[in-house]
């Protein structure tokens, strides 16, 4: 028996008419954006071999991958994030190009257990990388891009969250403690769970400057003061730099226009990822989990053979609906306009009034159910359909107006004067 | 101003949250009041909040259904959501701990086959798997776990233990501490920047009664 045939499976659903509507319009003005900035789009495939997301880098869990095999036993995966095969794609077919390269995607991933899009397993990224640069305008431009995507998508709002790895990199250097101690610290801080962090910090021996510091740091967020509170303190080298290049990305987004949106944190991680410098996640109202979120990653490309920075941010489309549509932003909803009714007689006066009104952008749909003019009319008052046109004879039609009920007749030569 | 809701679990640990967000300022009349409503609300501070099982606490807090939750670590363990933890309570102080016969105390190491039984299936597993780095066959129970070790479903238990008589009185000892369990304070991660401002003069007001009582626990 077929007992699963009427159903579809976890974590995956049918988007339906106005919600498609609005996802494609969505995906529209994204990737409007994205060509207006320079980028190219590329597609990459579904499906592709698990070793291209097997490292520990890439920060997807193996058990949250869609895994199968193909005819040889190899393994294969659903791709469980877009940005990876990006970085595969610009490592081995774009080693003699000309730097830098500007890639956009929008796309499905698919992922067990995600618990962004509300659970789904299966969702949309939009987003850019730049690759071949490292430097704090690339930075800045990916993450002001990140701020019109969101404005473009209709949302007024949201908050962008900035933080830089490399300043909990350069303090865990100064503690001296093991790799997998580090990775402790890093989970504590990345949950911001102030009472476990105190409980670890207490069993080290760091100093206690540095002790106050880290214990301290899911606190550092906020206004650019942050920035100068951690200053404040004994740093070395690598924190300071990591300071310096988050102040500098910050001049740059203040020059954009951008200020009023952006806020600092230190504190903010990943728990596990390709992340090397500036760090950055969007938020707002109505959806409980960051809504797009970026970074520069300058070692990825080197897992596939040619080392190059990169910096990028990804947005889930799926999120930001669902961020509009808990803030009550209305959405334009597909509309018909006409309903073009006819008789055997009248058939190719149809056929030709309905492509010249479809060349004029109207949405027209023709009766194909051989109606009577009465049922035309109640059938496009059910469908929220403008008007119906019934062609009377090769020169003449009727109009039903659904709303006032007013019924005109008009020769087709007028009609299409209008 | 849009209400600021608070996730609550309903059972032991109520009464003692609805005290300190009390004397903090917040209105908790209408609670008290043994209301069969879901929802509370103290209109003059825009806070909402509303008892859900403390299993589900995380899971609101999570989606952002709640803005914060006063929920057990224990529940937090178990679920492993991604949250925010701002604060120690203190209240509902117990142990998460493993526990089995006497003859197994320091021998934990020596059973091939380990069966655990335990109604915290996630805390076991990331127990043993990788503090201990041993593979184990987790029996999910629902309650009267020290029942499994007796009757030979289980080796060993992990389970809360607060003063430890349930254990002694069926012959079991606590064979390791795997964690200190208390109320927490948990905060969404989108609201945690969103809503900081009053979530950060609820955090503090707490923490510092908190403080205050230790103080005055000290003085004593």
């Amino acid at each position: 028996m077929s007992k699963w045939k009427i159903y579809t499976p976890d974590g995956v659903q049918d988007i339906l008419c106005d919600d498609c509507y609005q996802k494609r319009e969505l995906e529209h003005r994204l990737r409007t954006l994205f060509r207006s900035y320079g980028f190219k789009e590329v597609e990459p495939p579904a499906i592709e071999f698990y070793d291209v997301f097997a490292s520990e880098g890439s920060g997807i869990m193996q058990e949250n991958m869609f895994k199968f095999f193909d005819q040889q036993g190899r393994i294969l995966v659903l791709r469980p994030d877009i940005t990876v095969p990006v970085a595969r794609i610009t490592a081995t077919k774009f080693r003699d190009a000309v730097y830098p390269l500007r890639f956009s995607y929008i796309g499905n991933v698919y992922r067990y257990n995600e618990y962004g899009g509300g659970k789904q397993n299966e969702f949309t990224q939009a987003g850019v990388e730049i690759f071949g640069v490292n430097t704090p305008e690339s930075d800045a431009e990916v993450i002001s891009i990140a701020i019109q995507a969101l404005k473009t998508s209709g949302l007024e709002n949201f908050q962008i969250d900035i933080g830089q790895v490399e300043f909990f990199n350069g303090l865990m250097e100064e503690t001296g403690l093991s790799e997998e101690e580090v990775s402790q610290i890093r989970m504590l801080i990345y949950r911001k769970d102030t009472v476990g962090l105190g409980e670890f910090l207490k069993r080290t021996s760091i100093s206690d400057d540095l002790k106050h510091l880290i214990f301290d740091l899911p606190r550092f967020f906020g206004s650019s003061d942050v920035i100068e509170k951690a200053r404040s303190y004994n740093l070395n080298d690598k924190s300071k730099a990591a300071l310096d290049n988050i102040s500098q990305i910050l001049e740059i987004l203040d020059d954009y226009g951008h200020s009023q949106y952006i806020s600092v944190d230190l504190g903010m991680l990943r728990d596990l990822t390709y992340d090397t410098g500036v760090i950055f996640r969007g938020f707002t109202y109505g959806v409980g989990f960051p809504i797009l979120a970026g970074s520069r990653y300058d070692r990825l490309a080197g897992e596939f053979g040619m080392d190059c920075p990169a910096t990028g941010f990804t947005l889930g489309v799926n999120l930001v609906m669902m961020a509009l549509q808990r803030q009550r932003i209305p959405a334009e909803k597909p509309v018909t306009d006409t309903f073009v009714h006819y008789h055997r007689e009248g058939r190719t006066a149809a056929f030709e009034l309905c492509s010249v009104l479809r060349k004029q952008g109207l949405a027209v749909e023709l009766d194909v159910s051989n109606m009577t003019v009465r049922e035309a009319v109640r059938y496009a008052a059910e469908k929220n359909i403008g008007g119906v046109i019934s062609i009377l004879d090769d020169d003449n039609v009727e109009i039903h107006y659904v709303q006032t009920g007013e019924t005109v007749r008009v020769k087709i030569s007028e009609l299409l004067k209008r | 101003m849009r209400y600021l809701s608070i996730a609550m679990s309903k059972g032991r640990l109520t009464d003692a949250a609805v005290e300190m967000l009390e004397k903090i300022g917040i209105d908790c009349s209408e609670y008290k009041a043994g209301s069969r409503k879901l929802i509370f609300t103290d209109e003059s501070n825009r806070i909402r909040f509303f008892l859900v099982k403390p299993a589900d606490v995380p899971t609101y807090v999570e989606y952002g259904a709640a803005d914060m939750g006063i929920v057990g670590k224990d529940t937090l363990l178990e679920e492993g959501r991604h949250l925010y933890e701002v604060l120690d309570l203190g209240f509902a102080a117990c142990k998460m701990v493993v526990a089995g016969p006497e003859e197994l105390a320091g021998k934990l190491d020596s059973l091939n086959n380990k069966r655990v039984a335990t109604k915290y299936p996630r805390i076991a597993r990331e127990y043993f798997e990788h503090k201990r780095r041993e593979s184990i066959e987790v029996i999910k129970l629902s309650g009267s776990v020290e029942l499994a070790p007796l009757v030979g479903l289980a080796e060993v238990i992990v389970d809360l233990v607060e003063t430890g008589r349930t254990l002694k009185e069926n012959g079991l000892v606590v064979l390791d501490t795997i964690a200190d369990i208390s109320a927490r304070l948990v905060v969404n991660r989108v609201s945690a920047k969103m809503e900081s401002e009053r979530i950060n003069r609820i955090v503090e007001g707490l923490r510092k009664q908190l403080e205050n009582r230790h103080e005055a626990e000290k003085g004593r």
